[in-house]
């Protein structure tokens, strides 16, 4: 049986990326709210090597340049809902936030452990996505740091998976500040404001002048293998007046456009049900604004 | 054999050692290793907040923190909170308010408690509510103890010393 | 006194009523408290069980050897292992270590006992073992139809006796079909009496798994001592009937079995009953000559530990236009899982309110409990009177309706008072029913509010709010079920006026402690500090059945007050030889001695106790009383006041429907219970709010999901317990109903906080949307379809009768 066989706390992102570079097989703990119980649950196997990275200084914090927010992959739930600049400008990451588990687990989660669990549920994905949020990765494959971005919508692959390549660590996520007149929501089904594994979830952002989204940005979660962009829907809603009819036009595009599965959470016919009924009352709100 | 691991923490105020297995969780470690039982199981998923420590003056639940992870760190547990003075108007007002039946949350109430109370010191019913969402009872039905921490808050908010 | 001292006079003053701080609360808030997870034993080992990885298979082979000799390993064990094993269970059909068979998921087939926990988990993943696969049964309709497949065909042994031990019960011998037990009842004539109804409404109702989490895990340690004595540390529920019970499966002398009790993180009905961890866990003991601890694991407690009895029942109910009920006829349907425990004998309460909760002249009543290779239904908390009151309470709304009858006149018309006896026998020496309708439905403005959503039922707003009431009627004075129903007390006084309360009745963490020190202490004029108890070791305390049927403050508190009497008899005899005067001139008041008219004080309790001690004739005050309560058996028709004393409550739930998605909220719930008396009010109010959190999560969120025969939800992550901000407004109201029987006029009341919630909420629902659900919970989902047409369809297929 193979058991761990190396623990190590790199201090710096070449540390790290040097380890990913020599072996596969590493595993990375970072806040562990997710690594824990999957291990002790026999759900997942650490490999041999342990590795550490809550030391890394690269990977914290929350800084805004250029025109971008970056989050660092360490940044916790907590310190994103506390983040004077999150609240500013990204105030749905905060709703986001706000309905992540329990207070216990958003002190110790970090963002970038819930960007690369890529649950199909995940509480923080829906919203990334909405906000056209790029996953920033290095690696060193050639002895020398490398690194590369690439938008979220092409992160998830599949339920825990994505394209974080396996010598590469997500260091951020990056996210271009709203423009003016900026709308964003999220809504998270549930029967708890927190500590709750969503049936679905919803996010809706655009640009909102004169009654109509335009650069509309539509996501769910909980209703396809990876929380998904919704391109049928975003077009339905593209720059069109939020009168009654467009409303219910568009609630009925996103109840197509989704694909979701029974499961002990709840059956697809309701999910679907449920994505109608919510991007309705969404919208109204939105018409309402 | 599963490798093991030194660390060196604060714990409750005191600096020391232990050695863990790496994939051991700090609430096995805090239980077994080091031998303070006030932390409980729970549920050993961080879904029932029956294990819930401070570190580094934040709240977490001890079995989805591995016990390496304490080097380094301040580690506060309910035996630590033992002279605390918010911590001790707390239990009094658990105690007075008729919030403890079997016991069993009560240690991760009152740490939880504690730092709700830290962070948020002038927290209402509300907040109170939220603020131990991640923290079940099956016997109170969270009423009194809502009610307990409100106290200690309300004392907050009028300034009494807690 | 001393000559210096002014007189003093004492001030009369009551503890009945009062909030008295739970004893052991500061320890328990410091985390000082130790659990049965916090005691090591030295020398101590680690017990594992092996559980089957099949839901209905034949054991072909168990290969221990790579286990055994994994080092760090104590002991393997399989039933092939234990000599004469026997088997457990109200129906003895229950083996610890499972033999030829697995029935159920759960069963336990090897176990380990290891230096450490990982070692013996690391050692489980080393035995091996070779199933062979049985048609798996999971639906008791299925169950029972001629041919299915037996759970339970052991061969009958020649004379069909069991050749172990003279005089033993029979062991279990198998079953020529699945049916597990069967419950008959009737009062009174139903076919005549719906010929003569009005009005007649029939339902069928699905009552589903819940588990009781309690926040501790199970768990035990057994020690054999050198001279082959066991001790073990044990959270049952039922102390003294344990010891018997194990020395009848361990083929023991009861007298040499000791239980300690530590403190228990939870019990509501989960520790009545013996299960297999418990006796495996003493037979490693046995094999490893060591001490075994065995704990469980949060997945380990919900896939093994027994549930709430799951039932599907058909309630056929009539009544006249004038209002008055006629009858009630049910048929029930009980998932009896892969063996027999409590679960299958809570017909014995849910007939009680069929044929009791509200006067009801004729009652016919039938349980089939079919054995399936699902989990097993245990005691919990109202122990199938939820289910029951779920039924009745619908039908007490709809027949209101169909005879154009206010709601709540209907439940007034019916409700029983003072004096009556119910058609099954039970004698309402007490009763606050009316009260407890009134008083809730006042306090909620019920009318107003029910008329008003009836008529928002179509308006635009897709939130429905909704009220509904629902009654509950539960013993509140024991239960005899046993040969006995009592509880001993012994009490000492010493030298310095304290007083060591030993008493039967065990602590879950209920305040049972705290409330028999507050009636000893009113007795004898003390503060509760003055007041230890001993409630947890075989060793020292007397006998008493257990802590169930919400019987421990009645029965412990009589017993305790008969003890604190007669304690207090001979002090106030002593005192009167000394101050020369009779014993009916004094009482003991504040710590003394007083002269009872005018409160002055003659000598404090510690001098006079020094006084007795110190003298020619050296006495110490040390009493006994055990409390048998005055109720009687069932007869074989199961009619007879089984208890001595009954309480109601009618409980008030008020929702919110959001008919978009579904979701329900409870956002206030007013309770009014007939309790009595008062006696601890911050203990009883814990209780209550305790007990109305526990309902809600029956009505709203909880439910373990079992699909064939497997536990889908084994942890909290998505078997949804209340969490603390979905808690709705809950006002508690309290009708002292002052029963004579009751200690200061007290009544049990453990259970019913749970017991009508969820039939109350049904009725909210109904309140709000005018569609009826009849089965739970009132998960989002459920609410939703039903509201969209797209309900479950509930069936019960009527059983030919036996």
């Amino acid at each position: 049986m193979d058991e761990i066989e190396l623990y190590v706390a790199p201090s710096s992102l070449e540390e790290a990326a040097a380890y990913l570079q020599r072996s596969a097989e590493v595993t990375i703990l970072a806040g562990g709210t997710d690594l824990m119980p999957q291990s002790q649950g026999g759900r997942l196997k650490i490999k041999r090597t342990l590795m550490n990275i809550q030391h890394i200084p690269e990977l914290k914090g929350i800084t805004i340049d250029n025109g971008a927010i970056r989050i660092g992959a360490l940044a916790t739930i907590t310190e994103i809902m506390q983040s004077e600049l999150i609240r500013q400008h990204l105030p749905i990451l905060v709703e986001a936030c706000d309905h992540f588990a329990s207070d216990q687990i958003r002190n110790a989660a970090t963002l970038g452990g819930n960007v690369c669990n890529a649950s199909p549920a995940g509480d923080m994905l829906v919203p990334l996505l909405v906000l056209d949020a790029e996953a920033e990765l290095a690696s060193k494959p050639n002895g020398s740091l490398t690194r590369r971005r690439m938008p979220l919508t092409e992160f998830f692959v599949g339920p825990g998976k994505t394209r974080r390549g396996p010598a590469e660590l997500l260091t951020g996520l990056r996210i271009g500040l709203p423009p003016a007149n900026h709308y964003a929501r999220f809504f998270k089904f549930g029967t708890r404001p927190a500590l709750d594994i969503s049936a679905i979830s919803i996010g809706i952002a655009g640009v909102l002048k004169d009654g109509a989204l335009s650069r509309v940005r539509v996501a769910f979660g909980a209703v396809a293998p990876v929380p998904m962009r919704a391109p049928r829907t975003e077009h339905a809603l593209e720059g069109r007046r939020l009168d009654a009819a467009t409303i219910e036009l568009v609630a009925g595009v996103a109840r197509d456009e989704v694909t979701p599965i029974d499961d002990i959470r709840a059956t697809a016919w309701y999910r679907k049900e449920l994505i109608h009924n919510i991007t309705r009352r969404m919208l109204a709100h939105v018409a309402q604004t | 054999m599963s490798l093991k691991h030194d660390i060196e923490f604060n714990l409750n105020g005191i600096k020391r050692r232990a050695t863990v297995r790496v994939d051991m969780s700090a609430l096995d470690m805090l239980r077994e290793v080091v031998g303070l039982t006030g932390t409980k199981y729970g549920c050993g998923e961080g879904e029932c907040g029956a294990c819930t420590i401070l570190v580094d003056g934040l709240s977490l639940n001890a079995c989805l923190m591995f016990a390496v992870d304490c080097h380094g760190r301040d580690v506060v547990t309910i035996e630590g909170l033992a002279a605390d003075a918010k911590a001790d108007a707390l239990r009094a007002a658990f105690v007075e308010h008729g919030a403890v039946q079997c016991g069993y949350c009560t240690p991760g109430m009152v740490v939880q408690a504690s730092h709700l109370l830290t962070t948020h010191p002038a927290a209402d019913a509300e907040a109170i509510k939220r603020g131990i969402e991640g923290n079940l009872c099956r016997c109170t039905g969270y009423k009194k103890i809502v009610e307990a921490i409100a106290s200690v808050s309300q004392a907050g908010r009028q300034g009494a010393t807690p | 006194m001393s000559i210096a001292e002014k007189t003093r006079y004492i001030q009369a003053d009551t503890l009945i009523g009062k909030r008295i701080h739970k004893m052991d609360a500061p320890e328990k808030a410091s985390g000082k408290t130790r659990y049965i997870h916090d005691i090591d034993l030295p020398g101590q080992l680690y017990g594992k069980i092996l559980r089957s990885t099949r839901v209905h298979a034949r054991i072909k082979s168990i290969d221990t050897r790579a286990a055994r000799a994994l080092p760090g390993v104590h002991a393997v064990i399989t039933a092939a292992d234990i000599v004469n094993q026997r088997p457990i269970g109200v129906a003895k059909d229950h083996m610890p270590l499972k033999t030829d068979k697995v029935r159920s998921l759960r069963d336990e087939v090897a176990a380990v006992a290891a230096e450490s926990e990982s070692i013996a988990l690391e050692a489980l993943k080393l035995i091996k073992v070779e199933y062979e696969d049985l048609p798996i049964l999971t639906d008791p309709a299925e169950a029972i139809k001629p041919g299915a497949t037996l759970i339970h065909p052991e061969p009958r042994l020649p004379g069909g006796q069991d050749a172990l031990k003279p005089g033993a019960p029979v062991a279990f011998t198998g079953k020529p079909n699945n049916i597990a037990m069967r419950f008959d009842y009737c009062h009174g004539d139903v076919v005549q009496a719906e010929a003569e109804s009005d009005v007649v409404v029939e339902d069928t109702f699905k009552l589903h798994y819940v588990t009781h989490c309690c926040m501790g895990v199970s768990g035990m340690i057994a020690d054999f001592d050198s001279s082959g004595n066991l001790l073990m540390y044990s959270n049952t529920q039922v102390p003294f009937l344990h010891k018997r019970e194990f020395a009848e499966y361990l083929n023991m002398d009861p007298g040499r079995i000791r239980i300690i009790q530590p403190a228990i993180g939870g019990g509501f009905g989960s520790k009545l009953d013996i299960y297999p961890f418990e006796v495996i866990c003493v037979f490693l003991a046995r094999a490893a000559k060591r001490p075994v601890k065995l704990v469980f694991t949060r997945e380990e407690e919900f896939i093994s530990s027994p549930t709430r009895q799951p039932v599907l029942l058909t309630l056929r109910s009539g009544c006249k236009t004038d209002g008055t009920l006629t009858f009630r006829t049910v048929h029930t349907l009980h998932d009896n899982g892969a063996y027999t425990s409590w679960g299958a004998t809570t017909p014995f309460v849910m007939m009680q309110t069929f044929s009791s909760l509200y006067r009801v002249p004729n009652c016919d009543y039938h349980t089939t409990a079919v054995y399936t290779n699902n989990p097993y239904a245990g005691s919990f908390r109202g122990y199938g009177n939820l289910q029951a009151t779920f039924a009745v309470e619908a039908h007490m709304d709809k027949l209101a309706e169909a005879i154009g009858m206010d709601t709540l006149e209907f439940r007034l018309k019916n409700a029983q008072a003072e004096g009556e006896v119910s058609g099954q026998g039970m004698e309402f020496h007490s009763c606050g029913f009316k009260e407890c309708l009134t008083t809730a439905a006042e306090r909620s403005d019920f009318r107003r509010k029910f008329a008003e959503n009836v008529r928002n039922r179509n308006s635009p707003d897709p939130i429905k709010r909704g009220i509904g009431i629902a009654s509950m009627l539960h013993v509140g004075g024991g239960a005899k079920i046993y040969p006995s129903d009592g509880c001993g007390t012994i009490l000492k006084l010493d030298d310095f006026g304290q007083v060591t309360l030993i008493t039967g009745a065990s602590e879950i963490g209920q305040g049972s402690e705290t409330v028999l020190s507050q009636l000893v202490c009113e007795e004898l004029g003390l503060p509760m500090s003055a007041v230890t108890v001993v409630n947890n070791d075989t060793a020292i305390t007397p006998w008493d059945v257990g802590v169930h049927a919400s019987r421990t403050t009645f029965i412990a508190g009589n017993s305790a007050i008969g003890a604190a009497r007669l304690a207090k008899a001979k002090v106030l005899a002593a005192a009167a030889k000394k101050f020369e005067c009779s014993a009916e001139a004094l009482d003991l008041r504040g710590g003394y001695v007083i002269k009872a008219a005018s409160g002055e004080a003659l000598i404090d309790l510690p001098r006079l106790m020094r006084n007795l001690h110190f003298s020619d004739k050296a006495e110490l005050v040390m009493t006994t009383f055990y409390y048998e309560p005055p109720s009687m058996h069932q007869d074989k028709g199961f009619k007879g006041n089984v208890s001595a004393a009954y309480a109601w409550a009618s409980q008030v739930v008020e929702v919110e429907v959001d008919t978009e998605t579904g979701i329900v909220k409870m956002t206030k719930i007013t309770a009014a219970h007939d309790v009595g008396r008062v006696l601890n009010r911050l203990g009883i109010e814990g209780q209550i709010e305790g007990g109305v959190v526990m309902g809600q999560g029956y009505a709203l969120t909880e439910s373990l999901i079992v699909e064939n025969g497997v536990t889908r939800n084994p942890n909290f992550r998505d078997y949804k317990l209340v969490t603390a901000p979905e808690i709705p407004e809950i006002d508690i109201a309290f009708i002292e109903s002052m029963d004579g029987e009751g200690p200061q006029g007290a009544k049990g009341v453990g259970e019913a906080p749970a017991i009508c919630v969820a039939a109350a909420t049904a009725n909210a629902i109904y309140n709000a949307t005018g569609v009826r659900i009849c089965g739970l919970p009132f998960t989002p989902e459920r609410v939703y379809r039903a509201l969209h047409g797209k309900g479950e369809k509930l069936y019960l297929a009527p059983e030919k009768a036996a």
